[in-house]
């Protein structure tokens, strides 16, 4: 019992983590329609930014989001401007395919530059607290698992109040909801976009020096996180930010719980429930049929 | 030597790589004059001082990038020394060095080229098991002497070409044999009780841990866990819970890449610190090793390798002092992925000494019959080109050094059975 409980909490902790990660994608997705393939790797190179400012200038890592979240913002805007809207004004609903396509080269490109650079050497954010844990009931809880746990909840929040509560917000969900619609309205649902893809990223940001806290990582490590990510937003209904947290956290706590009985088990489990789900409700837990789930 | 091969997150580079370097790569290749430069075809005329040319493929780019260009380093380093005094049987040794931008399509295009278009006088071996299984038949279809630096993996030798030689001590498989090896030489006073086995499901990992558990258990040393979990766990701490739950005085873990560094830190965090603990793979890297889990964490942890600049082998002195001469540094931080292609030269040297004479035909047959010296030990080979009846060597962090402890002809150290607790 104590090994399950003990793999629970670890679970939870860990889910917190990819939902950062996934509702920075399903968000790009909900607004933009654009599959980002590329989230994993602008996870990793955020995690060598966030990595580069605590070398350099000394910065605990936590506080090098101050700088990397405002970077990241800026990358995804200029995805959207340099690489997205170009496709989007040709041929609007219908650049799907290319949109994943630019994406996927987006994410080729930026691990050969991080390569070359970092060089395949594996690196990781070390502080004077990553190894440290506290015990609580008997239970071990690390430090940086719990703080970026912490972190999740405390964006996660922001990200709602976000959507919910300001203009921008509404703008987002409108064009969420209905992009033609929100444009007869006056919304200007390119910015929209832009905002919307520098948000997501930017989120990827935050998720970048967390997970450079908590795994070694090289270029390569984004692979991994790619089918994840996309498991999870699936899982949870494209689009959907609740969705999106909802699938992370199952993710986490399935592999953790499983693993504890045989590690063998661990990964595939996740992937039983995504198609248990994907048979019964194919647009996923949260998702709608139609545009309109965030 | 850090075992590499290719996962499933490599393959949509690597086919990305392959395809966009094509083009570059066939640049460099057919209808070069500076490919050609040295006309390998000349160098085999009787009675020409033509150089001796070599041809090798290397992953300078690419996931095994870094690999490659240690093993680059280490031809180099060869060359250059060899050619100082006087060259091979008086010819000068010209390497052609190629990128496969670790790619196993692009390996075989290279030794294709090299052999059919640049028709080089020999070729030594690329890096890594993956690319060293594709590129060992172009070799073998050709009737070229395969001599290679880095594919220890069963896969290798289980293409069973007469024409290949590891230049390693022990393949990869034997990797843990020194390590049991030592554990079953303590008095059964000192011997630990209960070992637990854990280990990622990788070529280069879990045979490795099944060997030293298999000669534990068959001792009397008590399994209380024999995990093996899959390349995709994608966080490790589950797995690392089975252990510290287990209890056993031992750990054998099996880890590849990333994962160690990751065990270790859970192990910390978890406060849990066996009496013995040995990572075959991640604890052999010097540098990064100590660099990821702290300094203070190191201490203690056997782990595996072909090479140590510690190690007392013919040779090994020189070798480091040319190679920090060459590329500066310090002797803990060459890759012994450069002492496993500077081997590759000694073993061409010796046969030129034996023989007088340097073709394909006469280096196959004169490994197969004798045991030759190198910085990587005396190394012999059985008909499909494995080394023979030795085992790597067995390394323990020791006042934060990585030195080697066993088998003791090699060791610098006597290894010390008890490990401290993290963090001392």
């Amino acid at each position: 019992m104590h090994t399950f409980l003990q793999a629970l909490i670890l679970g939870i902790l860990t889910g917190g983590v990819y939902a950062l990660m996934s509702t920075g994608q399903t968000l790009v997705f909900g607004v933009m329609r654009v599959v980002n393939v590329a989230q994993g790797m602008l996870v990793i190179l955020a995690a060598y930014l966030s990595y580069t400012v605590h070398q350099d200038l000394g910065i605990d890592p936590f506080l090098t989001l101050l700088i990397v979240m405002p970077v990241m913002f800026a990358v995804g805007v200029g995805i959207q401007l340099a690489f997205i809207r170009p496709v989007k004004r040709n041929r609007a609903e219908a650049g799907f395919e290319q949109t994943l396509l630019i994406m996927f080269a987006l994410a080729v490109g930026i691990e050969g530059i991080l390569d070359l650079v970092y060089t395949s050497e594996y690196r990781s954010i070390t502080t004077s607290y990553a190894n440290s844990s506290w015990t609580v009931g008997g239970y071990t809880l690390s430090v940086v698992r719990v703080l970026a746990f912490a972190l999740a909840v405390v964006l996660l929040a922001a990200l709602w109040l976000v959507l919910n509560k300001t203009g921008f917000g509404r703008a987002v969900r409108a064009t969420v909801q209905n992009p033609t619609a929100a444009r007869l309205l006056g919304v200007d649902t390119e910015r929209i976009g832009a905002l919307g893809m520098g948000l997501g990223v930017s989120l990827a940001g935050a998720s970048g020096a967390v997970f450079g806290l908590i795994y070694a990582f090289n270029a390569n490590s984004s692979y991994d996180l790619v089918s994840r990510l996309l498991s999870i937003i699936v899982l949870g209904g494209l689009g959907s930010v609740v969705g999106a947290v909802v699938g992370s956290l199952s993710l986490g706590v399935a592999e953790a719980v499983v693993a504890t009985v045989s590690p063998v088990w661990a990964p595939f489990t996740f992937l039983v429930v995504l198609m248990v789900v994907l048979l019964v409700r194919p647009q996923g837990i949260f998702g709608a049929v139609e545009r309109g789930a965030l | 030597m850090r075992r590499r091969i290719a996962s499933k997150r490599t393959l949509p580079a690597l086919l990305a790589a392959a395809a966009l370097v094509a083009g570059a790569a066939a640049c460099s290749a057919p209808g070069d004059p500076a490919a050609t430069a040295g006309g390998g075809a000349a160098g085999t005329q009787a009675g020409t001082k033509a150089p001796l040319v070599i041809g090798i493929s290397l992953s300078l780019t690419g996931d095994f990038g870094d690999t490659g260009k240690a093993a680059e380093k280490g031809y180099e380093l060869w060359a250059s020394q060899v050619n100082k005094s006087g060259g091979i049987l008086g010819r000068q040794v010209q390497l052609k060095i190629v990128d496969d931008t670790t790619s196993a399509t692009q390996v075989v295009t290279n030794y294709e080229s090299l052999i059919n278009e640049d028709h080089v006088d020999l070729v030594f071996g690329p890096v890594s098991s993956l690319l060293t299984v594709p590129a060992a038949r172009v070799a073998a279809r050709y009737g070229y002497a395969f001599i290679e630096p880095a594919g220890g993996a069963p896969t290798v030798f289980a293409l069973h070409l007469h024409n290949l030689f590891l230049a390693q001590p022990a393949p990869v498989l034997d990797l843990g044999v020194s390590f049991a090896d030592y554990i079953l030489s303590l008095p059964a006073s000192e011997r630990p009780r209960t070992a637990a086995y854990s280990s990622v499901d990788n070529p280069f990992a879990s045979p490795v841990v099944e060997v030293v558990r298999q000669k534990l258990q068959a001792a009397g040393i008590k399994t209380v866990l024999d995990q093996t979990y899959p390349a995709e766990q994608a966080d490790l701490g589950p797995v690392v819970a089975r252990v510290v739950a287990a209890k056993p005085d031992l750990v054998v873990d099996g880890t590849q890449g990333e994962d160690g560094y990751e065990t270790i830190r859970d192990f910390v965090q978890q406060k849990f610190s066996p009496k013995i603990l040995f990572m075959p793979n991640d604890a052999s890297d010097p540098v990064n090793f100590p660099a990821q889990v702290g300094m203070g964490n190191v201490d203690g942890v056997f782990t595996a390798d072909d090479w140590s600049p510690l190690a007392s082998r013919p040779g090994n002195a020189d070798f480091i002092k040319a190679y920090l001469a060459a590329y500066g540094g310090t002797a803990s931080q060459i890759d012994p992925t450069s002492a496993e292609a500077y081997a590759c030269g000694q073993l061409l040297q010796e046969v030129a000494q034996k023989t007088g004479k340097v073709d394909n035909a006469t280096i196959i047959s004169t490994l197969h019959a004798g045991t030759f010296d190198t910085i990587e030990g005396s190394l012999s080979w059985n008909a499909d080109g494995a080394t023979n009846g030795t085992s790597g060597l067995l390394l323990q962090w020791i006042n934060h050094e990585l030195v080697p402890v066993y088998p003791s002809a090699d060791a610098a150290h006597a290894p010390e059975i008890a490990k401290p607790a993290w963090g001392e």
